[in-house]
């Protein structure tokens, strides 16, 4: 059941440890439960404890909690500005120079939390460049962003 | 029987004159994810004002605002919920939160559900229920932006509570009422005394069943966003005599709940409760119920 979660971890560059008793799976969709709410899920919830995430056609879309869980390892961050910050939420890629800082593998193709300046996840992309490369462009790729949660509820 | 002039002469009767009102604005802190004051400074300096609202814990009237406050990085890492000020009471009444089995019966779209997560600190247990479809989907964004963990939702209808086979500790009846005016501009004309009556049934159902899985020494609180009579009052009397209910004493804004409604009298215990006409709030009615025979 784990498979799923620890492919979309590994392309960070980093792991993560979740005690696989307490995950949960139904319709595609991953939960983590605690070993409180084990006594009290039935097979026929919707939704419980923390959710981590679905595989859709696509493969696997993370949920922000997992996100956050990510972003207390080593795994590739980047580090953005409060216009970047705003222009991210609003589904849009990062130019280099939005960028301030940036930790771990910056390898282009390789996956990378997207964080502000306060150290706060704002979702994820996928590197464009490698560090190394000098000419501005867009350096990151947005693949989910907080304005995710937005989007949903104009759709609800 | 419905219309404008209908509905206000029964307000009058019930002594309040009606006024036209729009509720204001209001957030809660998510103070499990954020300190308080952390939450103001932030969005002060991005020109968003907030007031303590005094009578609540974690609440804030929206002052000035150049955007949505929907629309803020604070807002979609749930370091706040928009939430109606009113709205914000019933959660609140209950005692000792944490660690506690919580039955929220009627969750969608989940505003009161993250406030009883955050009172709880995310410890023991939420069992979230609601029906539709797409306000589920709505309670399940509620979740995960605002990081709750100590919740498990079903679809499951609030008057088949039973099913769950399991006793509360607290249990949160937010029932589906009328609404009101302060609330939707277009009630007068969207509602009749049938549509109250109907829902009053139905309100009357889910307490019955919440009575069923409440503990011995459990809470109810029981809300609703409407000022209809059938809907607060009349049911918390039909309670207090059919369900070995007694009401307990809110002290919060608003006044106390009538006790004779259209030249009925009810039980005076029914004044416990809390009636709040429309003003800087919506409309709104709250009770905290416990067991007769539990001191």
């Amino acid at each position: 059941m784990i498979k799923p979660l620890n492919e979309f971890v590994k392309q960070f560059r980093t792991h993560i440890v979740l005690d696989e008793t307490l995950l949960v799976e139904k319709r595609n969709r991953y939960y983590l439960l605690n070993e409180n709410l084990r006594k009290y899920v039935s097979s026929d919830y919707l939704y419980a404890g923390t959710y981590l995430g679905e595989t859709r056609h696509k493969g696997f879309v993370p949920s922000f909690p997992l996100l956050n869980i990510i972003a207390k390892t080593d795994a590739s961050k980047v580090y953005v500005d409060e216009k970047t910050e705003w222009l991210f939420i609003c589904g849009r890629d990062i130019f280099k120079r939005g960028v301030k800082k940036t930790t771990g593998t910056a390898k282009r193709g390789n996956y990378t939390l997207v964080m502000n300046l306060r150290g706060e996840c704002l979702g994820f992309g996928q590197f464009l460049v490698d560090s190394t490369e000098k000419r501005e462009s867009v350096a990151v790729q947005n693949l989910l962003d907080l304005g995710d949660f937005l989007r949903r509820e104009r759709q609800h | 029987m419905s219309g404008r002039e209908f509905f206000i002469r029964r307000y009058a009767n019930l002594g309040w004159n009606y006024e036209d009102v729009r509720a204001s604005q209001a957030v809660r802190v998510n103070t499990v994810n954020a300190e308080r004051e952390e939450v103001v400074e932030r969005l002060e300096q991005r020109g968003i004002e907030l007031e303590k609202i005094v009578f609540l814990q974690d609440g804030y009237w929206v002052r000035k605002s150049r955007f949505s406050v929907g629309a803020t990085t604070e807002y979609l890492l749930g370091l706040y919920s928009i939430q109606e000020a009113a709205a914000q009471i019933p959660a609140e009444l209950f005692t000792k939160l944490e660690h506690k089995e919580v039955l929220d019966a009627c969750a969608a779209p989940g505003g009161k559900t993250v406030q009883l997560a955050n009172l709880m600190r995310n410890t023991g247990v939420i069992m979230a229920l609601d029906v539709g479809e797409q306000r589920l989907q709505a309670l399940g964004n509620q979740l995960e932006r605002c990081r709750v963990q100590n919740t498990i939702v079903y679809k499951l209808d609030a008057r088949k509570a039973m099913r769950l086979q399991q006793k509360f500790d607290r249990i949160l009846l937010d029932v589906p009422c009328s609404g009101n005016f302060a609330a939707d501009k277009n009630w007068f004309r969207r509602r009749t005394l049938a549509d109250v009556e109907r829902n009053a049934r139905v309100q009357r159902q889910i307490l019955e069943e919440a009575a069923k899985v409440l503990k011995d020494d459990g809470e109810i609180v029981y809300s609703t966003c409407s000022l209809e009579p059938e809907e607060d009052e009349l049911n918390i009397d039909w309670a207090i005599k059919t369900l070995n209910l007694k009401t307990e004493n809110i002290e919060y804004c608003g006044q106390k709940a009538l006790t004779n409604v259209f030249g009925r009298n009810l039980d005076s215990s029914v004044s416990k409760a809390r009636r709040i006409w429309p003003d800087k709030t919506q409309g709104f009615f709250v009770a905290k119920l416990k067991r007769r025979d539990h001191a």
